[in-house]
């Protein structure tokens, strides 16, 4: 089976990358897998390579069909262990950056060679339970995180509300499936689940620039987990549904979200994949904030910027998508003082959260290992703030600043163009006289959680009293639990709106009592939101052995962002009852 | 025509045979790779100021000239191993020139100035062969890739310059060099090596142009070649 698949993955490119490398050892130490792990030799690129060279010599190449012993060839079938360690190194060793690439004297797309091996093992059904997950749903719902139309529509409004809110006016409502409109914008689901503040600030911009521009109710992930699986089938139909609903709509283009693997998938490869013949023009949002400020239509004030920033280039953008001018153009134009990392741009170490690590929760040591690299470069530059325009990027950034202890915060482009955006006197909001502070100014709700009942449930105990303290000023009565027995316990007896839930605990951790809660018919329809320090326990969002949770904060926790996830959750599921 | 020997006329025409045997496998060779469809990218160019997919292919093809194109081969340890790279292929550039211009023209390779220029390249890309010998077998991770043929390819050639250092050192009478059966027994590995080559790994030079220019051409199209440094 395996060798059929792996005829129809040989084309020129493929076939020349299989039989041009020479085994020189050159990719060796541009892969941060081998400067992580120097002693572990199976790190090294063109061994990860040569796990499908072998397959393709036994069964394509001259020598290796009758001397495949000479050659390193291999025959198939493969034992199931043999399966599994190939999983674990095409998957689990390779975040399938490109890097090795640049440095191969040969011009072997050794990262292409790892995404067929992840293809050929992805069609047989052997890889890590959250790509096998999140392909499944990118397939069936049209997402890669499970978001349903409604709560997709919901967020959408909810967000909508919010600028509205803020600007002290109804015309900046988030305009959804408008047929006619000139830009169509697509975003990551991250944005929706666990990030909505993206989106506000995203259309703040829009309508700061007096843009005529739509969400599409579907065909709005930009993301694409046919990138990481291998699957080109997947692939292509992600990228469909995005260019079919532009073409439903009308629109002049599509401007894609600040997702490195979503602009790659979308802008480029999604176009051979789907098979397009005549793509619709398409960009990320980074060259549309961009032109916003050249052409006028925005103005923006970098002194609301004012820390040290460094970027971070996306492996995705940068090497797979030559972008990374503009990203700096406008980080400069919106901020104070820019530091470069080194090295930069095409030659960029990897956040270590890409080719869909972020889903392989059972990979995150190593990750975090092979991040060293990374986290050197970042310390460097001294920057406190870490600016990049890739929501996985985000994620793997954030882990590794935890793990590293580097103390920096991380944000992307859109955060920093809302923030410093000066408003014009027709746009500000009502109440608000200073310019620029849109982006920050709150709704002053006293109690928005007056009448709710919280659990929270960690085993640290200045941990619960922190958080018991926020939920209580937001006028929560709040309930406790130090672990995962009393947690469920507390959960049958108390019934509350919503569970704040630890996921590291001795005994019966998070994850077991998550799935627990969720299989438990008194308490399975209680929304939960996760506040966790450990970036391994993402696999209760991408293994989901059951539904996932409704919330996901990392710590150290921001006040705001927990009250208003806490009170837009609670609020949700209730109009959902309703 | 020169003077020869029936061993060395004989060897002579098995290594024009054999040269004639090398360029049909070789043909074969890219017939076979041109029978793989050629991936086309529909999508636009990465960025207009920058995406040039014929700059891109040129950059990548010619960057075996350029060491600080590639972080491989611009850091120190890397450059030496470049340099290396330099002096093995001029080693075996010297190495079929003198087994060719030895059957049609001889005496070109003694006149000095050629003959030790040969001589200079042969004995540095033996030298430079042990060294990557004794590098492929004893550093752990080139023994984890290596396969028999990288191995009895490198020993092949490392034989193929030691040979063929001696054998130019008998075109021009030097280091008591003086039988014949040096030249008849290098045109004899160079035939063996002409019939392998098309086989082994040391094929590479025959998609080196293609290798190179498919990830010229994408990476430029998309603006990431030629590589930006800041």
């Amino acid at each position: 089976m395996m060798e059929e698949q792996l005829a129809k993955k040989l084309n020129r490119q493929v076939v020349g990358s299989l039989v041009g490398c020479v085994h020189c050892g050159m990719c060796d130490e541009s892969c941060h897998y081998v400067l992580a792990f120097p002693d572990d030799h199976k790190m090294t690129p063109s061994y990860k390579a040569d796990q499908v060279r072998k397959l393709f010599k036994a069964n394509h190449d001259w020598t290796g069909s009758v001397f495949p012993w000479w050659v390193g060839a291999d025959q198939v079938p493969l034992s199931d262990d043999d399966l599994e360690t190939l999983k674990d190194i095409a998957f689990g060793t390779c975040t399938n950056c490109r890097r090795c690439t640049l440095s191969c004297p040969m011009g072997v797309d050794t990262a292409t060679l790892n995404r067929v091996m992840r293809g050929l093992l992805t069609h047989v059904g052997v890889m890590p339970e959250g790509v096998r997950v999140v392909s499944k749903d990118q397939w069936e719902l049209g997402n890669q995180m499970g978001v349903l139309k409604e709560d997709y529509i919901d967020t959408i409004e909810w967000m909508s509300e919010e600028l509205e809110e803020d600007l002290g006016h109804n015309d900046a409502a988030i305009p959804l499936e408008k047929k006619g409109s000139k830009v169509m914008y697509c975003i990551n689901p991250r944005e929706v689940k666990y990030d909505p503040r993206t989106i506000k600030e995203a259309a703040l911009i829009f309508h700061t620039a007096g843009e005529d521009w739509t969400m599409p109710e579907e065909g709005w992930d930009n993301t694409n987990f046919g990138l990481f699986s291998g699957d080109d089938g997947l692939g292509g139909a992600c990228a469909k549904r995005e260019y079919e609903k532009a073409r439903e709509l009308g629109v002049d283009k599509i401007v894609i979200s600040e997702c490195g693997h979503g602009f790659r998938s979308t802008r480029f490869e999604g176009v051979n994949w789907a098979g397009e013949t005549e793509p619709v023009p398409m960009e990320s949002s980074v060259m549309t904030m961009l032109n916003y400020i050249k052409d006028g239509k925005i103005k923006v004030d970098k002194t609301k910027n004012p820390e040290k920033m460094t970027f971070h280039d996306s492996c995705n953008n940068a090497r797979s998508g030559g972008f990374f001018e503009e990203p700096r153009e406008l980080l400069r134009l919106v901020s104070m003082d820019f530091q470069e990392m080194y090295p930069n741009r095409a030659e960029n170490y990897c956040c270590t959260g890409g080719g869909g690590a972020m889903s392989m929760s059972e990979y995150t040591p190593k990750r975090l290992q092979s991040a060293k690299v990374k986290a050197d470069q970042i310390r460097a530059t001294g920057a406190k703030t870490v600016v990049t325009s890739c929501h996985n990027c985000v994620d793997g950034l954030n882990d590794l600043i935890k793990h590293y202890d580097l103390g920096c915060e991380v944000k992307q482009l859109v955060n920093l163009v809302a923030n410093a955006l000066v408003l014009d006197d027709d746009k500000k909001p009502a109440e608000v006289a200073e310019p620029g502070e849109i982006a920050v100014t709150k709704v002053a709700v006293e109690e928005p959680l007056a009448g709710r009942k919280i659990l929270v449930v960690d085993d640290e105990e200045d941990v619960r009293t922190f958080l018991t303290t926020v939920f209580e000023d937001a006028g929560a009565e709040v309930v406790t639990a130090s672990d995962g027995d009393e947690a469920v316990a507390m959960a049958s007896e108390h019934q509350p709106d919503l569970i704040s839930l630890d996921l590291s605990m001795p005994g019966k951790d998070g994850v077991e009592t998550f799935v627990e809660l969720r299989r438990t018919a008194e308490t399975e329809e209680i929304p939960v939101c996760v506040v966790t320090g450990h970036p391994e326990f993402r696999q209760v969002i991408y293994d989901r052995p059951v539904t996932p949770p409704e919330g996901y904060l990392g710590k150290p926790v921001d006040e705001d962002k927990l009250v208003a996830y806490a009170h837009h959750i609670i609020e949700h599921r209730e109009e959902k009852a309703n | 025509m020169h003077e020869v020997s029936p061993a060395l006329h004989t060897a002579e025409v098995v290594h024009w045979i054999a040269l004639v045997v090398m360029a049909i496998v070789y043909t074969m060779r890219i017939r076979w790779l041109l029978s793989f469809n050629l991936a086309k990218d529909k999508s636009a160019p990465g960025n207009p100021g920058q995406s040039d997919k014929q700059r891109g292919a040129r950059w990548s093809f010619f960057n075996v000239a350029m060491p600080w194109s590639m972080e491989s081969t611009r850091k120190p340890k890397g450059f030496i191993f470049y340099m290396s790279f330099v002096i093995f292929h001029m080693g075996v550039v010297a190495g079929i020139a003198l087994a060719f211009v030895s059957t049609i023209a001889p005496d070109f390779l003694r006149i000095p100035v050629v003959g030790y220029t040969t001589l200079v390249f042969l004995v540095a890309a033996f030298l430079v062969s042990v060294y990557r010998v004794f590098r492929r077998a004893l550093r752990p991770l080139m023994r984890l890739i290596s396969t028999p043929d990288d191995y009895f390819s490198l020993l092949m050639l490392t034989a193929w310059f030691g040979l063929g250092a001696c054998t130019q050192a008998y075109l021009m009478g030097i280091w008591g060099m003086t039988s014949e059966t040096l030249l008849v027994a290098y045109l004899y590995l160079t035939s063996f090596f002409l019939l392998y080559v098309p086989f082994s790994k040391i094929s590479h030079y025959l998609y080196y142009p293609f290798t190179r220019t498919y990830i010229g051409r994408a990476l430029g199209q998309r603006g990431s070649y030629p590589v930006v440094r800041g």
